[in-house]
């Protein structure tokens, strides 16, 4: 004989609630994926759902191997052309879910139902390397629910599967989807333990891809007329910063972003050599009065935002030449670090020859307009900060307006904007004030990044959005070396002051109002503190954990100890408590009326009457009565009482039963 | 195996499955479930993704909660008694198991089986309920019920619990009936058939007269003969009646023989014919009904080969 396992000679034939769960499964976990992935791909991960669904309903046969084959072929073949290969993470994840669609085609039998409604588990977690925002939270508690009670009507088929008629007991739709979750609900809180206490890596064993998210979301490495309008239509978050101390005027929050030196007519790129130069100095540490934590949401560039100029660089980052901070990986996933910044620090009072070439190259023959009148007005100036000044006044008095939606600029950009049409978006300004500069011999960049950004008082954060995307500039001048000047705050400056979106007359789109936004601030509260609690919780958060329970600063050897040590603890505490908790409960089990009972018999036992466990009340006290001859008014008293309670709905009995059982003494009338 | 059933000597019911007769275990496709939950797990500490690390111990937890539903689900279950049906070899050995669940709660989906599951039940509050267990017989003589599994894999299917039952029960095989056996000897009439004596159409002797004998049951020319008054003894012709002799069919090895007295007895007892049966040691009266078919049958079961003897016969069906 076998030493376990109750054998069922071939899994079952699923049956057709089992197999609508684990396609209900299926498709609740695939949702966002379906969202995500080229339209393409949509209908042909869907379609051997849909066959599944009318072969249940029209009875149809299974598919005979050969078109299985075929199938699975083509949809790989699709899938891997609209991709251009397997690489990446969404294209991986397609992948996952186009099988496990293309598997419910032979999928007829509990066994390979199961495998689909487990690895929809799997492929619900996956869709956290894409988003990890607290909708989620509903699609993680959905998708399992929905597994669960695949797996459960699963099991209930496979166990009366050999019986000819359905079970009589079974639950109810509701009654399932209940113990379903009761079953998350319990697990919930030790999930959560789990969760707090399990040992993390400091670092990935394995290559983290850099292509994690859909679009890349944010600024992007170049700049060109149009590229800043774009983020300005995306609320979404770019960064929350945590003062400690002062907060900076609204005015003053220039983050810094992208640096761009060189410039091919129509695009703004990053100067190549230049990123790879390291800054030549930073400002002093305690001199800085801006203190700041920044918890940046992953962009997968390399880029981290502070306020000009930072003072110290986050551990993984270095500061480039013109003062971008540059992490040595891409942000992939939420990213906090601390900041300190010193605004009044000045940049490179020394311009070397190399950099004041790089910052003065225009392409040869573009716009001559522009060239023509900054020629004019270098002649008439006196120095650089004149010309400045006036090319700000230039944009202050002149027709300029500042526009979401700019015509659109062709050969000439600069000479188009400045002299023809005059509208534009930060992205213009910048762009047209460096080109000015250059042409008028003063070494300018154009710098892009964020301004501004929402107060919460609730929080006291600053939430950065993608929409206060930036672009202003940065000349270079003999007392104050780089300093920025940003030609937009002399067209609107109350886009500075308060923000794009308020200086901006139009609304974006059909949704776009204040209250709205307000709203949509708010509700960023509850976001960051998720990010803060349950997504950026880490090796470092844990460690403070750890700290604040007095178990000091874990290094990996300690994780292994601990590791060892909570594995060891609760197998200890599972097969040395458990019995103890499980034997008592089953003492418990009882009823109180057996209990009752029991004691009666061991009162006579005792007595020297030696009782069966099969024997019923009634045989009991008719034996009992006529061997102990003295007790027997008591027995049969006892035992009818107890009869009675037992097996009538009367409980009223029941207290005098307990009062008679314990006052029973059977002892012959002599030892009395 | 061995060792369990020394540890847990004899089973008197009722028998409750406590916390030591529990065992637990993952299911196949629970192994393969944790694998998945494993691979889950390292790709959340890789990406140090934390959703799919909550999901991951969100899962591994109730993975583990199943464990302690379907230990509650099978503990506490008592088995109140086996019975089986006495059935001729080559049929299957049917024992009913009545199980009773005295405990607050619901248990779904229980299945039991020797090595297969055979049959599956759920048990609502206080339900007592018969569980169906079948195996087949291949000699006649009692068949000592082989131990067999309480098992659920309820709720998941990712665990199983089971319990071993090791019960004192035995099944009763009957012979196997021959197909082809000779025809029912009509030997028995009268006396040693079962026609009842008494009041009847038919004479079946002479006895001395009695007082009380009614007068036209005289004898009168037998009296007269032998100076003493003789009163016919009548009987009523119902129906045949036979013998079924052991000794009627020699030359045929004895298991041949035991099982054509199977048949005959099954045939007898299926004309309604009044039988009697006739072994080595052993005589069974002549009778019909259920009783003398299986006084009869049960001698025929448990005839010794060795010894031509009987083994004590009493029927404990019940343990």
């Amino acid at each position: 004989m076998k030493s376990f396992g109750i054998t069922t000679p071939a899994t079952p034939i699923v049956n057709r609630d089992g197999i609508l769960w684990v396609i209900a499964a299926l498709c609740i976990s695939m949702l966002p994926q379906l969202i995500n992935m080229p339209a393409v791909l949509v209908p042909i991960t869907l379609m051997p759902i849909a066959w599944r669904l009318l072969a249940e309903f029209r009875g149809w046969k299974p598919m005979s191997m050969f078109f299985r084959v075929l199938a699975t072929a083509l949809a790989v073949g699709v899938l891997v052309t609209t991709y251009g290969g397997l690489m990446g993470r969404r294209a991986a994840v397609s992948m996952l879910a186009l099988m496990l669609s293309l598997k419910l085609l032979e999928t007829f039998r509990i066994r390979d139902a199961r495998i689909v409604a487990s690895l929809s588990l799997f492929l619900c977690s996956t869709q956290f390397l894409f988003s990890q925002g607290i909708p989620m939270i509903v699609y993680i508690i959905v998708c399992l629910l929905s597994a669960l009670m695949a797996l459960m009507l699963l099991q209930r088929r496979e166990a009366f599967a050999r019986l000819r008629e359905a079970p009589q007991t079974g639950r109810d739709l509701f009654a399932e989807l209940g113990f379903g979750i009761r079953l998350i609900a319990l697990a919930l809180p030790i999930g959560l333990a789990i969760f707090l206490l399990f040992p993390r890596w400091g670092s990935p064993l394995w290559g983290v891809p850099e292509n994690a998210l859909d679009a890349r979301s944010g600024l992007s490495d170049s700049m060109s007329p149009g590229s800043i309008q774009s983020l300005f239509m995306d609320d979404s978050p770019a960064f929350r910063v945590n003062f400690e101390g002062e907060l900076p005027r609204n005015g003053e929050m220039y983050w810094r972003g992208p640096v761009f030196w060189d410039f091919n007519g129509q695009r703004w790129q990053p100067g190549y050599l230049i990123r790879n130069l390291p800054a030549a100095g930073k400002p002093e540490l305690n001199q800085a009065p801006f203190r700041y934590e920044v918890q940046m949401e992953p962009t997968e560039q390399r880029w981290l935002f502070a306020l000009d100029y930072p003072a110290m660089v986050p551990r993984g980052a270095y500061l480039t030449m013109d003062y971008q901070l540059l992490a040595r990986r891409p942000v992939t996933q939420l990213r906090s670090y601390t900041m300190a910044s010193d605004p009044a620090y000045l940049d490179t009072l020394q311009l070397k020859q190399t950099l004041r070439r790089a910052a003065l190259e225009l392409p040869a023959g573009s716009n001559p307009r522009t060239a023509q009148m900054m020629l004019g007005w270098r002649a008439e100036a006196k120095n650089d900060t004149e010309i400045v000044r006036r090319a700000l006044d230039y944009f202050n008095q002149q027709e300029f307006h500042y526009t979401l939606n700019p015509p659109l600029l062709s050969q000439h950009t600069a000479d188009e904007f400045l002299f023809d049409t005059r509208r534009g978006f930060c992205e213009h300004y910048a762009s047209a004030f460096t080109i000015m500069m250059r042409m008028a011999g003063i070494p300018a960049r154009v710098v892009t990044g964020y301004q501004g950004g929402w107060y919460s008082e609730l929080g006291n954060y600053v939430l950065v959005r993608q929409s206060d995307a930036h672009a202003w500039s940065e000349v270079w001048l003999d007392v104050t070396g780089w300093t920025r000047i940003d030609p937009t705050a002399a067209v609107a400056p109350g886009r500075i002051e308060q923000g794009a979106l308020d200086s901006l007359a139009q609304r974006r789109h059909m949704l776009d109002y204040e209250w709205l936004r307000n709203a949509r601030n708010t509700f960023d509260l509850l976001q960051r503190g998720w990010n803060n609690w349950a997504i950026d919780f880490g090796s470092e958060t844990q460690s403070r954990l750890f700290t604040v329970f007095g178990w000091g600063i874990f290094n990996s050897a300690k994780l292994v100890i601990a590791m060892v040590a909570i594995v060891f603890i609760t197998a200890t505490a599972i097969y040395l408590l458990l019995p103890q908790v499980m034997r008592i409960r089953s003492a418990r089990r009882q009823a109180p009326l057996l209990q009752l009972w029991n004691k009666f018999v061991r009162k006579l036992d005792k007595a020297g009457f030696v009782s069966r466990p099969s024997m019923g009340p009634m045989e009991l006290a008719a034996l009992a009565g006529s061997q102990l001859k003295y007790a027997r008014e008591g027995i049969e008293r006892i035992a009818g009482l107890y009869a009675l309670c037992r097996y009538s709905p009367n409980k009223q009995g029941q207290s005098e039963l307990e009062a008679l059982i314990n006052n029973f003494r059977p002892r012959p009338a002599s030892q009395r | 195996m061995q060792r369990v059933r020394a540890k847990r000597g004899p089973m008197t019911p009722p028998f409750v499955l406590e916390y030591r007769h529990v065992f637990v275990l993952p299911t196949s496709f629970g192994w393969g479930f944790g694998l998945m939950l494993v691979f889950m797990t390292l790709g959340g500490l890789n990406f140090n993704n934390n959703m799919t690390l909550m999901l991951a111990f969100l899962v591994t937890t109730i993975a583990q909660l199943t464990t302690l539903i379907a230990y509650r689900n099978l503990a506490g279950l008592s088995i109140d008694s086996i019975v089986a049906e006495p059935v001729f070899c080559g049929d299957n050995a049917r024992f009913k198991v009545f199980i009773s669940n005295a405990d607050e709660h619901h248990r779904f989906a229980v299945q039991t089986g020797f090595s297969m599951a055979q049959d599956c039940t759920d048990f609502k509050l206080n339900a007592c309920i018969a569980m169906h267990l079948s195996h087949p017989t291949v000699r006649r003589g009692w068949l000592e019920m082989p131990s067999f599994r309480l098992e659920t894999r309820f709720p998941l299917g990712l665990f199983k619990a089971w319990s071993w039952v090791f019960p004192q029960t035995r099944c009763l095989v009957y012979p196997a009936p021959a197909s082809n056996a000779p025809p029912l000897p009509r030997t028995g009439q009268g006396r040693s058939g079962q026609a009842t004596r008494g009041e009847g159409e038919q004479v079946y002797g002479l006895r001395k007269y009695q007082s009380g004998d009614s007068m036209h049951r005289v004898a009168w020319r037998t009296s007269a003969r032998h100076g003493e008054l003789y009163s016919l003894e009548m009987e009523t012709p119902r129906e045949e009646a036979c013998e079924l002799d052991w000794n009627s069919l020699q030359g045929r090895d004895i298991e041949a023989r035991l099982s054509i007295m199977t048949a005959w007895v099954i045939a007898a007892e299926h004309k309604q014919l009044i039988y009697s049966l006739r072994l080595p040691d052993e005589y069974v009266p002549a009778g019909s009904g259920a009783d003398q078919r299986s006084k009869c049958l049960e001698l025929l079961a448990l005839f010794d080969t060795e010894t031509g003897v009987f083994k004590s016969a009493s029927i404990n069906t019940q343990t």
